[in-house]
């Protein structure tokens, strides 16, 4: 069998090529009919099915160029004139008139216009029906009865009950496409004694591509008897057209010898496909069987096709209604999520924090979070690990700020060892760099699909082996299918799409805030240490003056005042000198904060050496013993700055202490820690007064001292906290132990 | 204390206090060499490049005392341009300031100071200091 392409060059049609055959434009009708290609306007009769010879009495070539009213009564033109004129035939089949033709017949006669062509069919009505059934009566049952069912699967049921009762076919499923376009039965209604294909699944090319295009465009395909002897429609290419006759919208234009054969192998006599289109996509069909030829009458034809639209709305009903509770679910998350994130400061936090949580935005059994530095896992994930590498793969490899697939270990060989917890990923990516993503695992199903027949298999070499032709065999073929997690449906895949736009955003408002915050603070910084450095040093001048002209009056005039006034000249001196240590300190301090740190290496007991110099008067003074049972590390820091750091803590150990024999300690504290791993403890132990507990914060701010001006020694009180920020800016952490009346511990580390 | 020259000290010193200070140190330390002042660090350039040019030997400075935080040019300023100026470069210069900054001192001293000393602490301290400078250059040393 071969068919005439576009091109006019011929089709040779196998299983091979099947999905390219051209099958609008098959060259033939099926046996159940003839058809007419008529002028739209002049009702010239430009091609013809040949077997008008038969139905009409008149061979096809004595038709051709002859006007219309040759075949047609007056009456017939008239009805044929008012639907022309009444109804829009484009791509619209109408019933015109049921009647007689050429003295034969009688036949049910419809027409439509495509590519300016009129298209008349006439199919043969075996007999005239005494008593035709009500259609719109047993529709309208029927929409009661299927309104009433509860979910997706009963509905399909009682269609398919319902379908058959109207139709009256040996077998009808609603046969529903899944993504891969292979297709299963998902409900049936069998006349007694029928076998049963429910729960069968279909390869896709069973239903190639272009069939199942057309039947977007028409949705109904009747096939009375696929042995049927087809007839050519004459001349091959229209005449005004100059191309063959797209027959789409013809009801008998002529079957695809694949599809026939495929039919014959089946054992079925009479196949009836009505399309649901959901959306404008193909969602399933309405597959009914026959297992005797059956015409179906044009009255019956309508009903079922009505019946299958009324379907194909409710479909679409019922999916929306499945839908709407995990929609609304997954709308919920999504805004609390959005809520909990401005709520929060870390992305982690945000997606974890709240009542509902990342986990619970689609159905997944494990999720990750890859941000902010961490892999938070939540549920059955793989490990930390896998899901780094796993993440920068999704970078590198796959672009795109969205991923899903329910079997990861086909496109990622890893994904073999993980695809127990994953072998479903729905994944968004956050940022680019440096790469931060949100993952929904999904484990391995481990299914069982039935296959009618073999699906690798669909086709066997003819006897003559020149072509391929269908499968013969129908016998429940098993496949166990493995490395498949259930499917991620599209409302997730939006849905996930959606949150990640919105987290994303919030992660770029987030980020200029805190640089906005930064410059401020850092500008603030900057500002308060010059404010410091410029105000204590532009005090001390006028300072000076008070001191020194106090001095020189006391000198000057110092005979013509009491005793009382010049004791008042001293305690202003005094007060104006120790107001001068108070700004050296300040000016010190905020000096310490504009300093570039020098980084070197130094041998810390040089170090201390250089500060127990520094201290020795003081050391000497109060008989203070220094104590070093240890040498110390050689670390990376500011020397200068260091030494000040022991320096303060060796006086003050020193300075407050009232034991008779004094000591200090200073040493290294490395439990727990691998030698040159961890930053080193050091510190710098006394047997002084102790430092009450309550006092532990108050001590480091700056001027704050425990004890009155001239006990101890006296002092400004900057010491400690000259010595934290030295620690400080270091990266190291400066704090205490301390037992009152026993001694202090100070410790600090530097960093890292 | 010292009546063997007649050249005289120039002082760069912006605060009327503080000039007072060092004056009364002087006075103190029976100082007769005679004192130039300058609030100002370009009025002293000016006098000093002046008195070059003009060849006269009796009236250069036998010290510049200069302050640093001065109104417009700084003394660091003061002191790179005397330090640069050929005919300038041979006269010592005590930068006497109230900055104790590690890094203060440091530029005076690659910028050619011959000397530095603060101005903090009590009168009778100061008055100590200027006068063990003073000794310095007018007695133990031999000025150009």
């Amino acid at each position: 069998m071969s068919v005439i392409d576009e091109s006019g060059r011929e089709f040779k049609v196998d299983l091979t090529n099947c999905d390219r055959e051209p099958i609008h434009i098959p060259g033939h009708v099926q046996g159940h009919g003839a058809l007419l290609a008529v002028h739209p306007d002049y009702f010239t009769i430009l091609q013809a099915s040949q077997n008008v010879a038969t139905y009409f009495g008149t061979p096809a070539e004595t038709l051709l160029g002859k006007e219309l009213s040759i075949l047609l009564d007056p009456t017939q033109m008239g009805a044929l004139r008012d639907a022309r004129q009444s109804q829009p035939l484009a791509q619209n089949p109408v019933y015109v008139f049921q009647g007689e033709i050429g003295g034969q017949g009688p036949f049910d006669v419809s027409a439509h216009t495509y590519q300016g062509i009129l298209i008349i069919e006439a199919e043969a009505v075996d007999q005239i029906d005494p008593a035709a059934p009500d259609f719109q009566a047993l529709v309208t049952e029927s929409l009661v009865r299927l309104q009433s069912t509860k979910t997706l699967e009963d509905f399909c049921q009682a269609a398919a009950v319902e379908f058959r009762k109207i139709s009256g076919f040996d077998r009808v499923m609603i046969y529903r496409f899944l993504q891969d376009a292979s297709g299963t039965v998902v409900a049936e209604d069998l006349a007694p004694g029928i076998e049963s294909f429910l729960g069968l699944h279909y390869p896709a090319s069973d239903i190639p591509k272009q069939a199942r295009a057309l039947f977007v465009q028409n949705a109904s395909r009747i096939i009375p008897d696929p042995s049927y002897e087809p007839s050519p429609i004459v001349p091959t290419l229209n005449p005004l057209t100059d191309r063959p006759l797209d027959m789409s919208y013809a009801s008998l234009r002529g079957v695809s010898p694949m599809h026939t054969q495929y039919l014959r192998n089946m054992g079925v006599c009479a196949s009836m496909s009505q399309a649901i289109v959901v959306d404008g996509q193909l969602w399933g069909l309405i597959a009914s069987h026959h297992y005797e030829n059956r015409r179906v009458p044009y009255g019956l034809r309508r009903g079922c096709e009505f019946l299958a639209k009324l379907v194909a709305l409710m479909v679409r009903g019922k999916v929306d209604e499945e839908q709407s509770s995990y929609r609304q679910q997954i709308e919920e998350t999504h805004d609390a999520l959005v809520e909990s994130m401005s709520r929060h400061r870390s992305i982690v936090e945000g997606l974890t924090g709240g009542e509902r949580r990342i986990e619970h935005f689609v159905d997944c059994t494990g999720c990750a979070i890859l941000a902010d530095g961490e892999c938070h896992l939540i549920g059955q994930t793989p490990t930390p690990t896998q899901v780094r590498v796993l993440a920068e793969w999704l970078r590198r490899e796959r672009g795109d700020e969205l991923y899903v697939t329910d079997s990861l270990s086909r496109e990622y060989p890893e994904g073999e060892r993980m695809k127990d917890v994953a072998s479903g990923v729905l994944s968004i990516r956050l940022t680019k760099v440096p790469g931060e993503f949100v993952l929904w695992f999904r484990p391995e199903v481990v299914k069982t699909v039935n296959w009618a027949g073999n699906p690798t298999k669909p086709v066997e070499p003819t006897p003559s082996g020149d072509r391929l032709n269908p499968r013969k065999s129908f016998e429940l073929w098993q496949e166990e299918v493995r490395d498949r997690s259930n499917p991620w449906k599209r409302l997730e895949i939006e849905s996930a799409r959606r949150l990640r736009i919105a987290i994303t955003e919030m992660v770029i408002r987030r980020a200029e805030e805190v640089s906005r915050a930064n410059v401020r603070l850092e500008r603030s910084n900057v500002e308060l240490d010059s404010f410091a450095y410029i105000a204590s040093h532009d005090l001390k001048e006028p300072l000076r003056g008070i001191h020194n002209y106090s001095t020189f009056l006391l000198e000057d005039y110092g005979e013509a005042l009491d005793e009382t006034g010049r004791e008042r000249l001293r305690t202003l001196v005094r007060l104006a000198e120790r107001m001068e240590t108070l700004t050296d300190s300040l000016l010190h301090f905020s000096r310490l904060g504009r300093q570039e740190l020098d980084l070197q290496k130094h041998d810390l007991n040089d170090v201390l050496q250089e500060a127990i110099e520094a201290t020795s008067a003081r050391l000497e003074e109060t008989g203070t013993e220094v104590r070093i049972p240890w040498p110390l590390p050689t670390v990376t820091c500011d020397g200068v700055q260091l030494v000040e750091v022991f320096q303060n803590l060796i006086a003050n150990a020193a300075k407050y202490n009232d034991k008779p024999h004094k000591w200090i300690e200073v040493g290294v504290r490395s439990e727990g820690a691998l030698p040159g791993e961890q930053p080193h403890v050091l510190y710098v132990r006394d047997n002084g007064i102790g430092i009450p507990r309550k006092h532990f914060e108050s001590i480091f701010r700056i001027f704050k001292r425990l004890h009155g001006r001239t006990e101890f020694g006296g002092g400004t009180g900057a010491g400690l906290t000259i010595t934290e920020k030295v620690v400080q800016r270091h990266g190291g952490r400066l704090w205490l132990e301390s037992e009152p009346g026993q001694g202090t511990t100070f410790f600090f580390t530097l960093g890292a | 204390m010292t009546d063997k020259l007649d050249r005289p000290i120039v002082v760069v010193e912006d605060s009327d206090e503080d000039f007072e200070a060092l004056s009364r140190a002087f006075n103190r330390l029976d100082v007769r060499v005679p004192v130039q002042r300058f609030t100002d660090a370009d009025d002293c350039l000016e006098y000093l490049r002046g008195e070059a040019h003009a060849g006269n030997i009796a009236s250069r400075p036998a010290l510049i005392l200069l302050d640093l935080n001065l109104p417009g040019t700084d003394g660091k300023e003061a002191l790179q341009e005397i330090k640069s100026d050929g005919d300038l470069r041979a006269i010592p210069v005590t930068v006497v300031t109230s900055s104790t900054n590690k890094a203060d001192v440091e530029t005076c001293y690659r910028y050619g100071a011959n000397g530095y000393m603060t101005k903090g602490g009590s009168f009778q301290s100061f008055q100590q200091a200027v006068g063990t400078m003073l000794d310095f250059w007018f007695k133990t040393v031999v000025l150009p």
